[in-house]
C-alpha cells in the first residue's frame, strides 16, 4: 500500500509539479533576457535621444556645424570646430606622453622588474587607475599648470618658439593652462589604464616562446621587439584605442585646465577647448534651445567619434582572444 | 674564456654583438626611466592630494554645510547626496546588471543576439560619462522639468549596469559547467541551477564586479553636472537637486574663494579614499574566490 | 685549485664506477659537456641531486625517468635558460669545451647561441619562415642577403623541411602544420650553427609521422652535434640515442650505453621502469 501511495505521489508530482517548474524556468529565462535586451536599448536610447536633443542645432546650422569655428551664444551661432580640434589635439598629446611612458612601464613590469616588486607595481598601477578623472584634474589646475607656466612654456617659447616652422606651435604668452597642459594631464591620467592593458596584453605571450628566442641568445629587448610586439600587435594596438577612446571622451581632467576658448590657435600653448569640457562649462549656463541644442549635438559628434574608436578597439582585442584561444 | 667560447662558435661578429648589447642597455634603461617617470608623476599627484587634503581635514568637514563664498563650512550636504546617490544607483544598476548578465553567461550564449549585446555593452563599458549625463538630461530632466536626484541616481545606475553585466558574465562562465549538470542531475529546474549553485559558486567574483562599479561612480562628476546639478543646502528630496562631493569639488576648486578651495581638496581626498577602499575591498573578494576554487 | 680539480675528476670516475658502463663507454669520445656535482634548487627546493655526467660529442644523449624527475630541469641549465626564472638556482659545474658556464662571468646570450634549444612544443616566431630562420643568425652574423638566402636553405635542409617550405619562405611560420612548425624551429636552432643541441621532448605533441620524421632527423644531426634529448617515450629513447641517463627523484640512477641500459641495466629501478612497471 505504501509502495503504491508512493508511486502515485511521484507521478503526480512528476506532472503538477513538472508544470510549475517549467512555468518558473520560462519566467527567469524571460526576465533575464528582458534585462539583457535593457542593455541593448540603453545604447539606442543613448543614440535616439542626442540625435533628436541636435535636430534644433543640426536644422539651424546643416552640416556646417562641424566646419565653422564661430561660438557665439550672444548672436545664436554655433560651430563644432574648435571643440572638434581641442578634442583630437589633447587626446593626440595625451597619447604621445602617455603611450611610450605605458609601455616603458609594461616592459619594465614584465620583463625588467624584480620578483618582490612586481607585484605592489601591478597593484598601485591598477589601484592608480581607478582615481577619479576630477583628482588629475584639480592637481592639473593647482599643481601643474602654475609649473607649466613657471618653468616648461616659458622655455618652450624660448627654445622651439623661436626656430622656424615651430615658433607658431610654440606662441607665447606662457598662459599655465592651455591644449598641452590638457594633454598632459590627459596622457598621466590614461597611463595607468594603458600600462595595465599592455601588461595583461603581454603576459599572453607564452613563456616557451620567448624562452626560444632567448634560446636563442636574444637580448631581453630584442625579445621584447621581436617576439612579444609583434605576437601581441593586435592586442597592444586594441589596448592603445581603448586608452585613445578615454582620453576623446574624458572631462574632468580637461576642463579645469583647457581655458574653455573656443578658438583655434595655431599654437597648443594657447587655450582652447574640447567637447566634454564645453559641455560641461557651458550646459547649465546656456539659454535657448539653439545653444543647448548645439551642445547636445557636440555630444552626438562626440559618441560618434568614441564609438567608432572603440568599436575597433574591441574588434582588435577579439582577434587577440581568437588568436590565444587557438 | 670569453675568447675560447668565441672560436667554438662559427664565425660570431663580436662587433653586432657588441652593438646589440648596447642597444638592449639602451632600451631597458629608457624603459626603466618611463616607469621611474610615469610612477614620479602618479605619486607626485598622490602626494599634494594628501599634503592638501590632510591640511584641510577637520572635524567640520563632516558635520557642517557646504559655506557660501567666503564662509567657513563643511561637505555634509555633498557627502550625504553622494551616498544616497550611489546607492540609490547601485540598488537600481545591480539586479538589472545581474539578470542581464546571467542570460548572457547561461541562456544567450553564443547567439547572434548575445554578441550584439556584448559589443553594445562593452561600447557603454567605456562610453564618455558626460554623454550619459546628456542621455539622461533628454530623456529626464527635460521631461520632469527641473534637475533632480533622481536624474542623477538614474545617470549613475547608467554606468553601474554594463560594469555588472560584464563581471557577472565573467564570473559565471568560470563556474564549471559539471557543477551546473550535477545540479541539473538531481532534478533541480535550470532557475534553480542557476540562481542557487551558479550564482553561489560566483559570488564573490559578483560582489567584486558590484565594489568596483561603486568605486567607479564614487568619483563620476560629468553625469551629475547637468542631472543632479548642485544643491547649497541640506535637501532629502529626491526631487529636488541635490549636492554630491563630485561637483561641489569641480565647482569650489574652479572657484576663486580660499575657503572652497580647501574644501574642494578636502572633498578630493575623501572621495580618493573611499575608492581606494573599495578597490583593495573589491581586490580581496576576488582574490577570496580564487582562492576558495 | 688543479689539485681540487683533479680530485673533483677522481670522484666523478668513481661515481661512475658502479654502473660499469659510463666508463668504458665513454672511451676514446671527446667529452663535450661535463657535468659536476651539479644541484638545482626551485626555491629552497632540490630538484636535483648530485648529479655528475659526461655528454659527447657527435653523439646522442637521452635522458629519461618519470614526470619530475628533473630531467627537463637538467637540460634547462644546459643553456641556463633557467636563469630567466628568480629563485631557481644552480650549484656544481658544468664545463662546455672546458669553461664552466655555471660561473657568474659567463655570457648567456653567447652561451645559447652555442646551445641550441627545441621545447616540448613547437614555438615559431610570429614571422614569416624565412624570417624566423634569420632572426637568430642576424644576432651574431653579418651575412649579404645570398649568404643568408643560403643559410636560410641550409638550415631548412638539414631541418628536412626545404621541399615542403621552399615556394612559402615568405609564409607565415604559424600557417605550417604542427609537425612541419617544430621541424622549423629545429631548422632555426641549427641555423645558428650551435655546437649542441637540447631537445625537450620534442616529439610530445607531434603526431607519429611527424615524429618518425622528427627522429630521423635526429640521427642524421648527431653526425655534427652534442645532442641531448629529453624524453618520454621510452622506445624512442632507444631508438635514437647512442647513451641513456635514467633519472629518478631527482638523481642519476643509472647512466650508460643505450643498448646496455636496455638489455641489461644494473639497477633494479632502471629495470623496472623501462620495462613499464611504474612510471
Amino acid at each position: 500500500m505504501t509502495e503504491i501511495a508512493v508511486v502515485s505521489d511521484r507521478t503526480s508530482l512528476a506532472t503538477s509539479h513538472g508544470q510549475r517548474q517549467r512555468l518558473q524556468d520560462a519566467a527567469f529565462r524571460l526576465s533575464t533576457l528582458f534585462f539583457a535586451l535593457v542593455v541593448l536599448t540603453l545604447l539606442g536610447g543613448v543614440i535616439i535621444a542626442l540625435v533628436e536633443g541636435s535636430i534644433p542645432a543640426l536644422k539651424a546650422f546643416g552640416l556646417g556645424f562641424v566646419a565653422t569655428e564661430v561660438w557665439n551664444p550672444v548672436t545664436e551661432k554655433f560651430g563644432a570646430l574648435a571643440p572638434i580640434y581641442g578634442t583630437l589635439i589633447t587626446s593626440l598629446i595625451a597619447m604621445a606622453v602617455g603611450v611610450p611612458v605605458s609601455f616603458g612601464i609594461a616592459i619594465f613590469l614584465t620583463e625588467v622588474c624584480p620578483v618582490w616588486l612586481k607585484r605592489p607595481l601591478g597593484v598601485a598601477i591598477e589601484l592608480l587607475a581607478g582615481i577619479p578623472s576630477i583628482i588629475y584634474g584639480i592637481w592639473g589646475l593647482f599643481v601643474f599648470a602654475p609649473f607649466m607656466q613657471s618653468t616648461v612654456q616659458p622655455f618652450l617659447i624660448g627654445t622651439l618658439g623661436q626656430l622656424p616652422f615651430l615658433e607658431d606651435i610654440f606662441m607665447g604668452p606662457p598662459y599655465g593652462i592651455g591644449i598641452l597642459t590638457a594633454g598632459i594631464i590627459l596622457g598621466i591620467m590614461v597611463l595607468p589604464f594603458i600600462t595595465s592593458i599592455t601588461r595583461d596584453v603581454f603576459e599572453t605571450v607564452p613563456p616557451m616562446l620567448k624562452e626560444s628566442a632567448y634560446g636563442l641568445g636574444a637580448t631581453t629587448w630584442e625579445v621584447v621587439w621581436r617576439v612579444v610586439l609583434p605576437y601581441t600587435r593586435v592586442g597592444v594596438v586594441g589596448g592603445l584605442m581603448l586608452g585613445l577612446g578615454r582620453a576623446l571622451g574624458e572631462t574632468m581632467a580637461v576642463t579645469f585646465v583647457i581655458g574653455n576658448s573656443h578658438r583655434i590657435a595655431s599654437s597648443i600653448l594657447a587655450p582652447g577647448t574640447t567637447i566634454s569640457a564645453a559641455i560641461a562649462n557651458e550646459f547649465t549656463e546656456a539659454v535657448g534651445d539653439v545653444y543647448t541644442s548645439s551642445l547636445v549635438a557636440l555630444g552626438l559628434i562626440l559618441f560618434v567619434i568614441t564609438f567608432i574608436v572603440l568599436t575597433l578597439a574591441k574588434l582588435m582585442l577579439l582577434r587577440l582572444q581568437r588568436n590565444a584561444g587557438t | 674564456m670569453t675568447q675560447a667560447s668565441a672560436t667554438a662558435v662559427h664565425s660570431i661578429d663580436f662587433g653586432i654583438y657588441r652593438r646589440r648589447r648596447l642597444v638592449n642597455g639602451a632600451a631597458l634603461t629608457l624603459a626603466l626611466g618611463a616607469a621611474g617617470l610615469g610612477l614620479f608623476w602618479l605619486v607626485a599627484i598622490l602626494w599634494t592630494l594628501l599634503w592638501n587634503g590632510l591640511g584641510s581635514l577637520s572635524f567640520g568637514l563632516v558635520t557642517q554645510m557646504t559655506p557660501p563664498p567666503g564662509a567657513e563650512g563643511g561637505l555634509l550636504n555633498a557627502i550625504f547626496g553622494t551616498v544616497v546617490m550611489t546607492s540609490l544607483a547601485t540598488m537600481l544598476g545591480t539586479p538589472i546588471g545581474i539578470l542581464a548578465g546571467t542570460w548572457l553567461a547561461e541562456f544567450g550564449k553564443t547567439n547572434k543576439l548575445a554578441e550584439a549585446i556584448r559589443f553594445i555593452n562593452d561600447i557603454l563599458l567605456s562610453a564618455p560619462s558626460i554623454i550619459v549625463g546628456l542621455f539622461i538630461y533628454e530623456v529626464l530632466v527635460i521631461r520632469m522639468g527641473h534637475f533632480s536626484a533622481w536624474a542623477g541616481a538614474v545617470a549613475l545606475a547608467v554606468i553601474v549596469i554594463p560594469v555588472v553585466v560584464r563581471t557577472t558574465e565573467d564570473m559565471l562562465k568560470l563556474v564549471p559547467n559539471s557543477l551546473r549538470e550535477a545540479a541539473a542531475a538531481l532534478g533541480a529546474p535550470q532557475w534553480k541551477v542557476v540562481t542557487m549553485v551558479a550564482y553561489r559558486a560566483a559570488r564573490n567574483g559578483m560582489i567584486t564586479g558590484v565594489l568596483l562599479a561603486i568605486a567607479r561612480i564614487s568619483g563620476e562628476t560629468a553625469p551629475l553636472l547637468f542631472t543632479a546639478l548642485n544643491n547649497q543646502f541640506w535637501s532629502t528630496d529626491m526631487n529636488a537637486p541635490m549636492a554630491n562631493l563630485p561637483v561641489v569639488i569641480f565647482q569650489y576648486a574652479m572657484s576663486p574663494y580660499e575657503e572652497w578651495q580647501r574644501l574642494a581638496w578636502g572633498g578630493a581626498l575623501m572621495i580618493t579614499l573611499a575608492i581606494l577602499i573599495l578597490n583593495i575591498g573589491a581586490r580581496t573578494f576576488a582574490a577570496l574566490s580564487t582562492k576558495s576554487k | 685549485m688543479a689539485d681540487a680539480s683533479r680530485t673533483m675528476d677522481i670522484r666523478t670516475e668513481v661515481r661512475r664506477q658502479p654502473t660499469g658502463n659510463g666508463a668504458v663507454a665513454g672511451a676514446g669520445l671527446a667529452e663535450k659537456i661535463t657535468i659536476r656535482d651539479l644541484n638545482f634548487y626551485y626555491d629552497g627546493f632540490r630538484a636535483l641531486k648530485n648529479i655528475n655526467l659526461p655528454l659527447y660529442d657527435r653523439r646522442v644523449t637521452a635522458f629519461i625517468g618519470p614526470s619530475g624527475c628533473g630531467k627537463s630541469t637538467l637540460l634547462r641549465i644546459l643553456n641556463r635558460i633557467y636563469d630567466l626564472y628568480p629563485k631557481q638556482r644552480a650549484e656544481g659545474e658544468v664545463l662546455l669545451d672546458g669553461d664552466n658556464i655555471l660561473s657568474a662571468k659567463q655570457d648567456l646570450n653567447l652561451l645559447r647561441a652555442r646551445v641550441g634549444m627545441v621545447f616540448q612544443k613547437p614555438t615559431p616566431f610570429p614571422m614569416s619562415i624565412y624570417d624566423n630562420i634569420a632572426f637568430g643568425v642576424k644576432l651574431y652574423e653579418k651575412l649579404s642577403g645570398d649568404e643568408m638566402d643560403e643559410r636560410v636553405e641550409f638550415s631548412l635542409r638539414r631541418a628536412a623541411l626545404w621541399d615542403e617550405v621552399k615556394d612559402k619562405l615568405r609564409q607565415s611560420g604559424l600557417s605550417l602544420s604542427g609537425g612541419q612548425q617544430q621541424r622549423l624551429c629545429i631548422a632555426r636552432a641549427i641555423a645558428v650553427k650551435p655546437s649542441v643541441l637540447l631537445l625537450d621532448e620534442p616529439t610530445s605533441a607531434l603526431d607519429p609521422i611527424s615524429t618518425a620524421k622528427c627522429e630521423e632527423l635526429v640521427d642524421e644531426l648527431k653526425s655534427d652535434y652534442c645532442i641531448a634529448i629529453v624524453t618520454h617515450n621510452m622506445q624512442q629513447a632507444a631508438r635514437v640515442s647512442d647513451f641513456t641517463a635514467f633519472m629518478y627523484l631527482g638523481e642519476l640512477v643509472e647512466y650508460g650505453e643505450t643498448e646496455t641500459i636496455f638489455t641489461n641495466p644494473s639497477n633494479e629501478k632502471t629495470a623496472e621502469y623501462i620495462t613499464g612497471r611504474f612510471g
